[in-house]
Protein backbone atom coordinates (compact mmCIF):
# COMPACT_ATOMS: atom_id res chain seq x y z
CA UNK A 1 0.00 0.00 0.00
CA UNK A 2 1.90 3.03 -1.22
CA UNK A 3 -0.68 5.57 -0.15
CA UNK A 4 -2.62 5.32 3.05
CA UNK A 5 -3.06 9.08 3.36
CA UNK A 6 -6.80 9.09 2.97
CA UNK A 7 -9.00 11.14 5.23
CA UNK A 8 -8.41 9.05 8.35
CA UNK A 9 -4.78 8.18 7.71
CA UNK A 10 -5.34 4.86 9.46
CA UNK A 11 -3.50 1.79 8.23
CA UNK A 12 -5.47 -1.29 7.27
CA UNK A 13 -5.23 -3.02 10.55
CA UNK A 14 -8.89 -3.96 10.71
CA UNK A 15 -8.74 -6.97 8.40
CA UNK A 16 -5.95 -9.46 7.69
CA UNK A 17 -4.22 -9.15 4.33
CA UNK A 18 -5.64 -12.43 2.96
CA UNK A 19 -9.17 -11.33 3.73
CA UNK A 20 -8.56 -8.02 1.93
CA UNK A 21 -7.27 -10.01 -1.05
CA UNK A 22 -10.44 -12.14 -0.91
CA UNK A 23 -12.54 -8.95 -0.89
CA UNK A 24 -10.62 -7.49 -3.84
CA UNK A 25 -10.97 -10.71 -5.79
CA UNK A 26 -14.71 -10.96 -5.12
CA UNK A 27 -15.17 -7.32 -6.12
CA UNK A 28 -13.13 -7.92 -9.28
CA UNK A 29 -10.58 -5.09 -9.12
CA UNK A 30 -7.45 -7.24 -9.37
CA UNK A 31 -5.43 -7.58 -12.57
CA UNK A 32 -2.73 -9.79 -14.03
CA UNK A 33 -0.54 -11.58 -11.54
CA UNK A 34 -2.58 -10.42 -8.52
CA UNK A 35 -5.76 -11.91 -9.96
CA UNK A 36 -3.95 -15.09 -11.03
CA UNK A 37 -2.44 -15.43 -7.53
CA UNK A 38 -5.89 -15.05 -5.94
CA UNK A 39 -7.29 -17.70 -8.32
CA UNK A 40 -4.49 -20.14 -7.38
CA UNK A 41 -5.08 -19.52 -3.69
CA UNK A 42 -8.78 -20.12 -4.25
CA UNK A 43 -8.00 -23.60 -5.59
CA UNK A 44 -5.78 -24.77 -2.76
CA UNK A 45 -6.67 -22.79 0.36
CA UNK A 46 -10.07 -23.68 1.79
CA UNK A 47 -9.97 -20.82 4.23
CA UNK A 48 -9.33 -18.32 1.45
CA UNK A 49 -12.08 -19.91 -0.65
CA UNK A 50 -14.48 -19.53 2.27
CA UNK A 51 -13.60 -15.82 2.63
CA UNK A 52 -14.12 -15.23 -1.10
CA UNK A 53 -17.51 -16.99 -0.89
CA UNK A 54 -18.48 -14.80 2.06
CA UNK A 55 -17.57 -11.65 0.13
CA UNK A 56 -19.50 -12.87 -2.89
CA UNK A 57 -22.50 -13.42 -0.64
CA UNK A 58 -22.18 -9.89 0.78
CA UNK A 59 -22.02 -8.30 -2.68
CA UNK A 60 -24.48 -10.55 -4.54
CA UNK A 61 -27.66 -8.64 -3.59
CA UNK A 62 -26.27 -5.74 -5.62
CA UNK A 63 -26.84 -7.80 -8.76
CA UNK A 64 -30.57 -7.32 -8.12
CA UNK A 65 -30.10 -3.93 -9.79
CA UNK A 66 -28.85 -5.44 -13.03
CA UNK A 67 -31.54 -5.58 -15.69
CA UNK A 68 -32.40 -9.06 -16.89
CA UNK A 69 -31.82 -9.60 -20.60
CA UNK A 70 -33.12 -12.70 -22.37
CA UNK A 71 -30.27 -14.37 -24.23
CA UNK A 72 -30.93 -15.50 -27.83
CA UNK A 73 -31.98 -19.17 -28.22
CA UNK A 74 -28.73 -20.23 -29.88
CA UNK A 75 -26.93 -19.87 -26.53
CA UNK A 76 -28.88 -22.76 -25.02
CA UNK A 77 -28.43 -24.75 -28.22
CA UNK A 78 -24.66 -24.30 -27.98
CA UNK A 79 -24.70 -25.36 -24.32
CA UNK A 80 -26.81 -28.44 -25.08
CA UNK A 81 -24.44 -29.35 -27.92
CA UNK A 82 -21.46 -29.10 -25.55
CA UNK A 83 -22.91 -31.62 -23.09
CA UNK A 84 -21.77 -35.22 -23.48
CA UNK A 85 -24.06 -37.32 -25.65
CA UNK A 86 -24.59 -39.64 -22.70
CA UNK A 87 -26.33 -36.83 -20.84
CA UNK A 88 -29.98 -37.95 -21.17
CA UNK A 89 -30.72 -40.32 -18.30
CA UNK A 90 -30.99 -44.00 -19.22
CA UNK A 91 -34.26 -45.81 -19.73
CA UNK A 92 -33.81 -47.50 -16.35
CA UNK A 93 -34.30 -44.22 -14.53
CA UNK A 94 -37.27 -43.23 -16.63
CA UNK A 95 -39.07 -46.46 -15.81
CA UNK A 96 -38.51 -46.22 -12.08
CA UNK A 97 -41.67 -45.44 -10.14
CA UNK A 98 -39.76 -43.56 -7.44
CA UNK A 99 -38.28 -41.33 -10.10
CA UNK A 100 -41.68 -40.59 -11.55
CA UNK A 101 -43.12 -39.70 -8.17
CA UNK A 102 -40.26 -37.30 -7.60
CA UNK A 103 -40.56 -35.91 -11.08
CA UNK A 104 -44.30 -35.32 -10.77
CA UNK A 105 -43.65 -33.46 -7.53
CA UNK A 106 -40.93 -31.34 -9.11
CA UNK A 107 -43.16 -30.62 -12.07
CA UNK A 108 -46.02 -29.57 -9.82
CA UNK A 109 -43.64 -27.25 -8.02
CA UNK A 110 -42.47 -25.92 -11.37
CA UNK A 111 -46.05 -25.25 -12.35
CA UNK A 112 -46.79 -23.60 -9.01
CA UNK A 113 -43.92 -21.23 -9.44
CA UNK A 114 -44.39 -20.60 -13.13
CA UNK A 115 -46.83 -17.88 -12.18
CA UNK A 116 -44.09 -15.97 -10.47
CA UNK A 117 -41.69 -16.34 -13.38
CA UNK A 118 -44.25 -15.32 -15.90
CA UNK A 119 -45.17 -12.33 -13.84
CA UNK A 120 -41.54 -11.19 -14.01
CA UNK A 121 -41.43 -11.65 -17.76
CA UNK A 122 -44.64 -9.70 -18.11
CA UNK A 123 -42.95 -6.52 -17.01
CA UNK A 124 -41.04 -6.45 -20.27
CA UNK A 125 -43.22 -8.40 -22.67
CA UNK A 126 -46.84 -8.89 -23.64
CA UNK A 127 -48.86 -10.71 -20.98
CA UNK A 128 -47.98 -14.40 -21.32
CA UNK A 129 -50.57 -17.13 -21.54
CA UNK A 130 -50.55 -20.35 -19.60
CA UNK A 131 -52.62 -23.51 -19.89
CA UNK A 132 -52.74 -26.29 -17.36
CA UNK A 133 -53.55 -29.38 -19.39
CA UNK A 134 -55.55 -31.69 -17.14
CA UNK A 135 -57.25 -35.01 -17.67
CA UNK A 136 -58.41 -37.87 -15.50
CA UNK A 137 -58.09 -35.69 -12.42
CA UNK A 138 -54.37 -35.05 -12.98
CA UNK A 139 -52.30 -32.27 -14.42
CA UNK A 140 -50.56 -33.94 -17.35
CA UNK A 141 -48.70 -31.03 -18.93
CA UNK A 142 -48.28 -27.30 -18.35
CA UNK A 143 -47.95 -25.06 -21.40
CA UNK A 144 -46.84 -21.44 -21.61
CA UNK A 145 -47.02 -19.23 -24.66
CA UNK A 146 -44.27 -16.74 -25.37
CA UNK A 147 -46.09 -14.41 -27.75
CA UNK A 148 -43.01 -12.32 -28.45
CA UNK A 149 -41.02 -15.31 -29.65
CA UNK A 150 -44.06 -17.08 -31.04
CA UNK A 151 -43.38 -20.27 -29.12
CA UNK A 152 -45.20 -22.61 -26.78
CA UNK A 153 -43.19 -24.44 -24.09
CA UNK A 154 -44.73 -27.56 -22.63
CA UNK A 155 -43.49 -29.05 -19.36
CA UNK A 156 -44.47 -32.66 -18.58
CA UNK A 157 -46.18 -33.00 -15.19
CA UNK A 158 -47.85 -36.31 -14.32
CA UNK A 159 -47.78 -37.66 -17.87
CA UNK A 160 -46.32 -41.19 -18.01
CA UNK A 161 -44.69 -42.34 -21.21
CA UNK A 162 -46.73 -44.73 -23.33
CA UNK A 163 -44.53 -47.30 -25.07
CA UNK A 164 -46.54 -47.36 -28.30
CA UNK A 165 -47.93 -43.88 -28.69
CA UNK A 166 -46.67 -40.30 -28.49
CA UNK A 167 -48.38 -37.25 -26.99
CA UNK A 168 -49.36 -34.61 -29.55
CA UNK A 169 -50.32 -31.02 -28.73
CA UNK A 170 -53.33 -29.39 -30.37
CA UNK A 171 -54.59 -25.83 -30.47
CA UNK A 172 -58.39 -25.63 -30.43
CA UNK A 173 -59.50 -22.03 -31.06
CA UNK A 174 -63.06 -20.63 -30.96
CA UNK A 175 -64.13 -22.55 -34.08
CA UNK A 176 -63.53 -25.85 -32.26
CA UNK A 177 -61.28 -27.28 -34.97
CA UNK A 178 -57.99 -28.77 -33.65
CA UNK A 179 -54.73 -27.60 -35.24
CA UNK A 180 -51.62 -29.73 -34.73
CA UNK A 181 -48.81 -27.90 -32.92
CA UNK A 182 -46.30 -30.69 -32.42
CA UNK A 183 -45.18 -33.75 -30.48
CA UNK A 184 -44.43 -33.61 -26.77
CA UNK A 185 -42.01 -35.54 -24.61
CA UNK A 186 -42.55 -37.32 -21.31
CA UNK A 187 -38.99 -36.67 -20.18
CA UNK A 188 -38.40 -33.01 -20.88
CA UNK A 189 -39.78 -29.62 -21.77
CA UNK A 190 -40.47 -29.16 -25.45
CA UNK A 191 -40.56 -25.71 -27.05
CA UNK A 192 -42.51 -25.53 -30.28
CA UNK A 193 -42.59 -22.62 -32.73
CA UNK A 194 -46.23 -21.71 -33.31
CA UNK A 195 -46.95 -21.62 -37.08
CA UNK A 196 -47.52 -17.96 -37.99
CA UNK A 197 -50.97 -18.75 -39.40
CA UNK A 198 -52.08 -19.92 -35.95
CA UNK A 199 -50.65 -16.93 -34.07
CA UNK A 200 -53.87 -14.92 -34.19
CA UNK A 201 -55.75 -17.89 -32.71
CA UNK A 202 -53.31 -18.50 -29.89
CA UNK A 203 -55.14 -16.21 -27.53
CA UNK A 204 -56.87 -16.34 -24.16
CA UNK A 205 -59.73 -18.85 -23.98
CA UNK A 206 -58.38 -20.97 -26.82
CA UNK A 207 -57.88 -24.56 -25.66
CA UNK A 208 -54.74 -26.63 -25.73
CA UNK A 209 -55.29 -30.39 -25.78
CA UNK A 210 -53.05 -33.44 -25.85
CA UNK A 211 -53.94 -36.69 -27.62
CA UNK A 212 -52.05 -39.96 -27.93
CA UNK A 213 -50.98 -40.65 -31.50
CA UNK A 214 -48.90 -43.19 -33.38
CA UNK A 215 -45.14 -42.53 -33.43
CA UNK A 216 -44.52 -39.55 -35.72
CA UNK A 217 -47.86 -37.98 -34.87
CA UNK A 218 -51.38 -38.09 -36.21
CA UNK A 219 -51.35 -39.28 -39.82
CA UNK A 220 -54.56 -37.38 -40.65
CA UNK A 221 -53.88 -33.89 -39.32
CA UNK A 222 -56.64 -34.33 -36.73
CA UNK A 223 -56.50 -36.19 -33.40
CA UNK A 224 -56.90 -39.95 -33.96
CA UNK A 225 -56.17 -41.28 -30.47
CA UNK A 226 -57.61 -40.61 -27.01
CA UNK A 227 -57.44 -37.06 -25.66
CA UNK A 228 -55.62 -37.36 -22.35
CA UNK A 229 -55.94 -33.77 -21.23
CA UNK A 230 -57.04 -30.24 -22.12
CA UNK A 231 -56.89 -26.76 -20.66
CA UNK A 232 -57.80 -23.20 -21.60
CA UNK A 233 -55.16 -20.54 -22.19
CA UNK A 234 -55.43 -17.81 -19.61
CA UNK A 235 -53.30 -14.75 -19.06
CA UNK A 236 -51.77 -14.14 -15.69
CA UNK B 1 -45.54 -14.60 -7.03
CA UNK B 2 -43.69 -16.94 -4.74
CA UNK B 3 -40.02 -16.03 -4.56
CA UNK B 4 -39.24 -18.75 -2.07
CA UNK B 5 -40.61 -21.35 -4.46
CA UNK B 6 -38.50 -19.81 -7.20
CA UNK B 7 -35.35 -20.06 -5.12
CA UNK B 8 -36.20 -23.62 -4.09
CA UNK B 9 -36.68 -24.57 -7.70
CA UNK B 10 -33.24 -23.16 -8.56
CA UNK B 11 -31.69 -25.08 -5.66
CA UNK B 12 -33.49 -28.31 -6.65
CA UNK B 13 -32.32 -28.04 -10.25
CA UNK B 14 -28.75 -27.37 -9.17
CA UNK B 15 -28.79 -30.43 -6.88
CA UNK B 16 -29.91 -32.70 -9.72
CA UNK B 17 -27.17 -31.66 -12.15
CA UNK B 18 -24.26 -33.67 -10.65
CA UNK B 19 -26.20 -36.85 -11.48
CA UNK B 20 -25.97 -35.93 -15.17
CA UNK B 21 -29.53 -34.63 -15.45
CA UNK B 22 -29.46 -32.33 -18.47
CA UNK B 23 -33.14 -31.46 -18.03
CA UNK B 24 -32.18 -29.99 -14.64
CA UNK B 25 -29.50 -27.89 -16.33
CA UNK B 26 -32.09 -26.65 -18.79
CA UNK B 27 -34.47 -25.81 -15.96
CA UNK B 28 -31.69 -23.89 -14.23
CA UNK B 29 -30.95 -22.09 -17.49
CA UNK B 30 -34.60 -21.12 -17.90
CA UNK B 31 -34.74 -19.74 -14.38
CA UNK B 32 -31.44 -17.84 -14.26
CA UNK B 33 -30.04 -17.14 -17.74
CA UNK B 34 -31.65 -13.71 -18.16
CA UNK B 35 -30.09 -12.43 -14.95
CA UNK B 36 -26.69 -13.98 -15.66
CA UNK B 37 -26.74 -12.68 -19.24
CA UNK B 38 -27.54 -9.22 -17.87
CA UNK B 39 -24.56 -9.46 -15.51
CA UNK B 40 -22.15 -10.48 -18.30
CA UNK B 41 -23.57 -7.93 -20.71
CA UNK B 42 -23.16 -5.14 -18.18
CA UNK B 43 -19.47 -5.96 -17.74
CA UNK B 44 -18.61 -6.77 -21.36
CA UNK B 45 -20.92 -4.28 -23.06
CA UNK B 46 -21.28 -6.49 -26.11
CA UNK B 47 -23.83 -9.18 -26.94
CA UNK B 48 -21.54 -11.64 -28.73
CA UNK B 49 -19.02 -11.75 -25.89
CA UNK B 50 -21.73 -11.94 -23.24
CA UNK B 51 -23.30 -14.88 -25.10
CA UNK B 52 -19.94 -16.69 -25.11
CA UNK B 53 -19.61 -16.06 -21.39
CA UNK B 54 -23.13 -17.30 -20.68
CA UNK B 55 -22.33 -20.49 -22.54
CA UNK B 56 -19.11 -20.93 -20.56
CA UNK B 57 -21.02 -20.35 -17.32
CA UNK B 58 -23.50 -23.15 -17.95
CA UNK B 59 -20.89 -25.58 -19.24
CA UNK B 60 -18.92 -24.81 -16.05
CA UNK B 61 -22.04 -25.38 -13.95
CA UNK B 62 -22.61 -28.70 -15.72
CA UNK B 63 -19.07 -29.84 -14.91
CA UNK B 64 -18.64 -28.28 -11.48
CA UNK B 65 -22.07 -28.40 -9.92
CA UNK B 66 -20.79 -30.94 -7.39
CA UNK B 67 -18.51 -28.17 -6.04
CA UNK B 68 -21.47 -26.04 -5.06
CA UNK B 69 -21.70 -25.92 -1.28
CA UNK B 70 -25.13 -24.75 -0.07
CA UNK B 71 -23.67 -24.08 3.37
CA UNK B 72 -21.37 -21.49 1.87
CA UNK B 73 -23.45 -19.59 -0.68
CA UNK B 74 -26.94 -19.42 -2.09
CA UNK B 75 -27.29 -20.94 -5.57
CA UNK B 76 -27.85 -17.50 -7.12
CA UNK B 77 -24.80 -16.02 -5.40
CA UNK B 78 -22.70 -18.91 -6.69
CA UNK B 79 -24.01 -18.49 -10.24
CA UNK B 80 -23.60 -14.71 -10.25
CA UNK B 81 -20.02 -15.08 -9.01
CA UNK B 82 -19.22 -17.54 -11.81
CA UNK B 83 -20.78 -15.20 -14.39
CA UNK B 84 -18.95 -12.14 -13.06
CA UNK B 85 -15.61 -13.94 -12.90
CA UNK B 86 -15.93 -15.40 -16.39
CA UNK B 87 -16.88 -11.99 -17.76
CA UNK B 88 -14.02 -10.30 -15.90
CA UNK B 89 -11.48 -12.90 -17.12
CA UNK B 90 -12.61 -12.26 -20.68
CA UNK B 91 -12.47 -8.50 -20.20
CA UNK B 92 -8.95 -8.68 -18.75
CA UNK B 93 -7.78 -10.91 -21.60
CA UNK B 94 -9.03 -8.59 -24.30
CA UNK B 95 -8.74 -5.00 -23.26
CA UNK B 96 -9.46 -2.46 -20.61
CA UNK B 97 -12.94 -2.04 -19.23
CA UNK B 98 -15.59 -0.79 -21.60
CA UNK B 99 -16.86 1.94 -19.38
CA UNK B 100 -14.08 4.44 -18.82
CA UNK B 101 -15.82 7.80 -18.72
CA UNK B 102 -14.79 9.95 -15.74
CA UNK B 103 -16.61 9.35 -12.46
CA UNK B 104 -17.30 12.40 -10.36
CA UNK B 105 -15.92 11.54 -6.95
CA UNK B 106 -18.63 13.39 -5.11
CA UNK B 107 -21.53 12.40 -7.37
CA UNK B 108 -24.29 10.96 -5.30
CA UNK B 109 -25.64 7.87 -6.95
CA UNK B 110 -29.08 7.25 -5.59
CA UNK B 111 -28.38 3.64 -4.81
CA UNK B 112 -31.38 2.76 -2.75
CA UNK B 113 -33.67 4.61 -5.14
CA UNK B 114 -32.90 2.20 -7.95
CA UNK B 115 -35.66 -0.33 -8.06
CA UNK B 116 -34.10 -3.69 -7.53
CA UNK B 117 -35.33 -6.82 -9.11
CA UNK B 118 -35.39 -8.99 -6.06
CA UNK B 119 -36.61 -12.13 -7.70
CA UNK B 120 -33.43 -14.02 -7.05
CA UNK B 121 -32.08 -12.59 -3.83
CA UNK B 122 -34.15 -11.62 -0.87
CA UNK B 123 -35.38 -8.07 -0.61
CA UNK B 124 -34.11 -8.03 2.94
CA UNK B 125 -30.50 -8.77 1.91
CA UNK B 126 -30.75 -6.12 -0.76
CA UNK B 127 -32.06 -3.49 1.62
CA UNK B 128 -29.33 -4.30 4.13
CA UNK B 129 -26.55 -4.00 1.56
CA UNK B 130 -27.96 -0.69 0.36
CA UNK B 131 -28.24 0.62 3.87
CA UNK B 132 -24.55 -0.10 4.36
CA UNK B 133 -23.52 1.28 0.95
CA UNK B 134 -25.38 4.49 1.77
CA UNK B 135 -23.20 4.76 4.87
CA UNK B 136 -20.03 4.94 2.77
CA UNK B 137 -18.58 8.16 1.43
CA UNK B 138 -19.79 9.00 -2.06
CA UNK B 139 -16.33 8.46 -3.59
CA UNK B 140 -16.02 5.04 -1.96
CA UNK B 141 -19.45 3.95 -3.12
CA UNK B 142 -18.79 5.23 -6.64
CA UNK B 143 -15.53 3.29 -6.82
CA UNK B 144 -17.21 0.08 -5.63
CA UNK B 145 -19.99 0.55 -8.18
CA UNK B 146 -17.47 0.93 -11.02
CA UNK B 147 -15.77 -2.28 -9.94
CA UNK B 148 -18.90 -4.35 -9.38
CA UNK B 149 -21.02 -3.25 -12.33
CA UNK B 150 -18.47 -2.24 -14.96
CA UNK B 151 -15.69 -4.72 -14.12
CA UNK B 152 -13.23 -1.85 -13.59
CA UNK B 153 -9.76 -2.63 -12.21
CA UNK B 154 -7.93 -0.54 -9.62
CA UNK B 155 -6.10 1.13 -12.52
CA UNK B 156 -9.35 1.86 -14.40
CA UNK B 157 -10.94 3.35 -11.31
CA UNK B 158 -7.91 5.50 -10.50
CA UNK B 159 -8.06 6.87 -14.05
CA UNK B 160 -11.81 7.40 -14.03
CA UNK B 161 -11.73 9.23 -10.71
CA UNK B 162 -8.41 11.03 -11.37
CA UNK B 163 -6.56 9.86 -8.26
CA UNK B 164 -3.27 7.98 -7.79
CA UNK B 165 -3.49 4.18 -7.84
CA UNK B 166 -2.48 3.92 -4.18
CA UNK B 167 -5.26 6.27 -3.16
CA UNK B 168 -7.81 4.18 -5.05
CA UNK B 169 -6.56 1.02 -3.33
CA UNK B 170 -6.95 2.74 0.02
CA UNK B 171 -10.49 3.86 -0.76
CA UNK B 172 -11.61 0.44 -1.92
CA UNK B 173 -10.00 -1.47 0.93
CA UNK B 174 -11.34 0.93 3.52
CA UNK B 175 -14.80 0.79 1.93
CA UNK B 176 -14.77 -3.02 2.03
CA UNK B 177 -13.74 -3.01 5.70
CA UNK B 178 -16.58 -0.61 6.54
CA UNK B 179 -19.00 -2.63 4.48
CA UNK B 180 -18.18 -5.87 6.25
CA UNK B 181 -18.42 -4.27 9.66
CA UNK B 182 -21.77 -2.66 8.79
CA UNK B 183 -23.23 -5.90 7.36
CA UNK B 184 -22.22 -7.83 10.45
CA UNK B 185 -24.08 -5.53 12.78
Amino acid sequence: MSDTSDHSGKPFEDLPEDELLAAEYALGVLTGTDRAAAQRLLQRDRNFARMVAEWEQRLAPWAGEIVEVSPPPQVWEAIAAALPAAAPPSAGIWQSLAFWRGFALASALAAACLGGLIYLGAVKDAPPLIATIEGGGARVFVATIDARRGTVSVVPASYSADPTRVPELWLIPADGKPRALGLLRADRTVTIAIPPEFASQTVGNATLAVSLEPPGGSPTGAPTGPVIGAGKLTSL
Amino acid sequence: MDLDANRKLIATALRRIPGGDSAALQTLYRLTSAKLFGVALRILGEHGEAEDVLQEVFVTVWRKSADFDPARASPMTWLIAIARNRAIDRLRASRQSRRMEPIDQAAVVADSAIAADNALESAQDHARLHGCLDGLEARERNALRGAFFDGNTYEDLAARMSVPLGTMKSWIRRAMIKLKSCLEQ
